[in-house]
């Protein structure tokens, strides 16, 4: 824990997480680069900021300047950010050294860990499962203990559902809360900048840090930044979880609905008020093509840029066009190309109403269902994934089933809506960890913080590491 | 909604500046399958005088800065990661042809 943490010796720290995290690197092979931790602890013993010395590690979409940048994809594996992003800057006022770069599914775009440029990222609980993704390599080096703040980001559950997979606190907060001036974009009415801790009150301190308005990042919110630590409650009584019921319905895993509905009686008794809350079936299923057709859209858009000409890995060609061609075929690994074609399809103006259009229209009604059942509670909880992390080998799921529509994907609301959504472990099926969701309203963090904190003292799942055994 | 054809996704991905191969062009078509299916439960939802969304908030975050240049970017560090840069300009092959 880092909260209220008093340092004795950063030097210490940061070279006990750097040697951890390198130790354990042949088996995760969760880090992209590992970086010169010199200089950082030397600016880090001068610093009162309130992160002074802690070692951290950034999802590689994060730019640092001077330092490689690759988004896990080939296109950028050569990439020197040019400038640090918002949140670069600010985690280096609050003292951090930055240890490493941490593997993605490429761009962002991928929920597993197996589709980074440098290969697969495993789970510290079991090397033979999936660590989650986008934000893979971050979420696998905070449950392994190598670090205890890692940044991801989250454009439809990439820190919530790696965080279930490794037992972690997994923070996506407000849409505009904290700047995302140099991340790398996936699909920008979706992206947020989000990270991982192992405690709740790590994770509200690290947004005291992380959020505040940027007049770089135009999306960015004015409204004041809290004081989450200070003013963290964990007590539940007069509290009003929702239970979003068509989650519940679509799993079909009894340990998961064990675990969870356990910790639902423990909050009632802890003097909570529980609704289950039912949403219109029929449009919650639509959440995951909606989110495919936008979130592609975005990112065909966004990614035009990486031609090869100005940065990035170039093949040459005897014309613009060849080049660029060379360039992306040869930068972009199968998946992503997919994704690109799928945007492109969407694009297409003889598509845009029925497809863009249409997913942009559902999106609304999804998202004011979404706020109309948020409106009668506090919280909104579901379990964070059906069931334990997959096998890394596993490719079974059925991607028309409930459980996929709904149990797998209704996170993504949480990216529609902007709303505030956080995963916290609930418990461990054979050894493996599973996780809540807990959403609250806009811009109410500390209401989301303060019921992960009841639940945390009910669980007991604070403070979790799977050290690697090597 | 039609099958995609694998002229399609051929297509598509020429104008994307993607070269695929026919393996992996009807991979995207079987792909596309199954999107279709789920893309029919897009259209059992009503959406008639419904406004598209686009961003989560209304509430403004943007707003007219003052006419001064801020934030310029040094061209060295622009230029640093250039694959083929020469006297500030980014290198290109030949436009018009000889």
């Amino acid at each position: 824990m880092f909260a209220n943490r008093k340092t004795e010796n950063i030097e210490k720290e940061v070279m006990d997480a750097l040697q951890s995290a390198r130790r354990q690197q042949p088996y995760l092979n969760a880090v992209v680069s590992f970086l010169d931790v010199e200089d950082a602890i030397e600016a880090a013993k001068s610093s009162s900021g309130k992160l002074a010395g802690l070692p951290i590690v950034l999802k590689d979409n994060v730019l640092t300047k001077g330092i490689r940048t690759t988004g896990s994809v080939a296109i950028l594996d050569n990439y020197i950010g040019a400038y640090d992003a918002t949140i670069t800057t600010k985690l280096k006022e609050a003292g951090v050294v930055i240890i490493a770069k941490s593997a993605l599914d490429g761009l962002g775009m991928g929920g597993t860990g197996t589709n980074s440029h440098t290969g697969l990222v495993h789970n510290p609980y079991d090397l033979n499962r999936m660590a989650g993704g986008s934000s893979s390599g971050s979420a696998a080096l905070v449950a392994s203990g190598a670090v205890s703040f890692a940044i991801g980001s989250d454009t439809g559950d990439s820190v919530r559902k790696p965080a279930s997979f490794v037992g972690i606190v997994g923070v996506k907060p407000t849409y505009g809360r904290i700047s995302r001036y140099g991340i790398i974009p996936y699909a920008s009415s979706l992206d947020h900048v989000g990270y991982f801790t192992r405690s709740v009150e790590d994770a509200a301190l690290a947004l005291e840090v992380l959020a505040g308005r940027d007049d770089k990042d135009m999306t960015s919110s004015f409204r004041e930044v809290e004081s989450y630590l200070s003013n963290l409650n964990g007590d539940l009584s007069g509290k009003t979880i929702g239970i979003l019921g068509n989650v519940i319905d679509s799993i079909k895993n009894k340990e998961t609905l064990e675990i969870f509905d356990h910790l639902i009686e423990k909050c009632v008794t802890a003097g909570a008020k529980v609704k289950v809350i039912t949403m219109d079936h029929k449009l919650l299923q639509t959440c995951l093509p909606v989110y495919y057709i936008i979130a592609n859209s975005e990112a065909t858009a966004n990614h035009s840029n990486l031609d090869g000409v100005r940065f990035g890995m170039q093949e040459w060609g005897d014309s613009l066009e060849e080049l660029m061609t060379n360039s992306r075929t040869k930068g972009f690994n199968f998946l992503l190309q997919k994704r690109f074609v799928i945007g492109s399809y969407s694009l297409a103006d003889e598509n845009q109403d029925l497809l863009l259009r249409k997913a942009q229209k559902v999106r609304r009604l999804l998202v004011e269902e979404f706020k109309n059942t948020l409106a009668e509670v506090d919280v909104l909880v579901a379990p964070a994934s059906s069931d334990v992390a997959p096998l890394l080998t596993d490719k079974s799921a059925d991607q028309l089933s409930a459980r996929y529509l709904i149990a797998e994907n209704y996170m993504v609301l949480g990216n529609f809506s902007g709303y505030p959504s956080m995963t916290i472990p609930m418990g461990k099926i054979n050894g493996l960890p599973i996780g809540i969701n807990i959403t609250a309203k806009p811009f109410e963090e500390q209401v989301m913080f303060d019921v992960a904190l009841g639940m945390e003292h009910l669980t007991g799942c604070k403070n979790m590491v799977a050290e690697v055994i090597v | 909604m039609e099958r995609i054809s694998k002229n399609i996704v051929l297509s598509l991905a020429k104008g994307l500046m993607l070269r695929l191969s026919d393996e992996e062009a009807e991979n995207i078509v079987a792909e596309f399958d199954t999107l279709l299916k789920q893309l029919d439960l897009l259209d059992q939802i009503d959406t008639t005088d419904v406004q598209e969304m686009i961003y989560p908030f209304e509430e403004p975050t943007d707003f007219f800065r003052e006419d001064i240049v801020d934030h310029v970017l040094p061209i060295e560090d622009v230029l640093y990661n250039a694959p083929l840069e020469e006297e500030g300009y980014f290198v290109i092959p030949k436009v018009v042809k000889d």
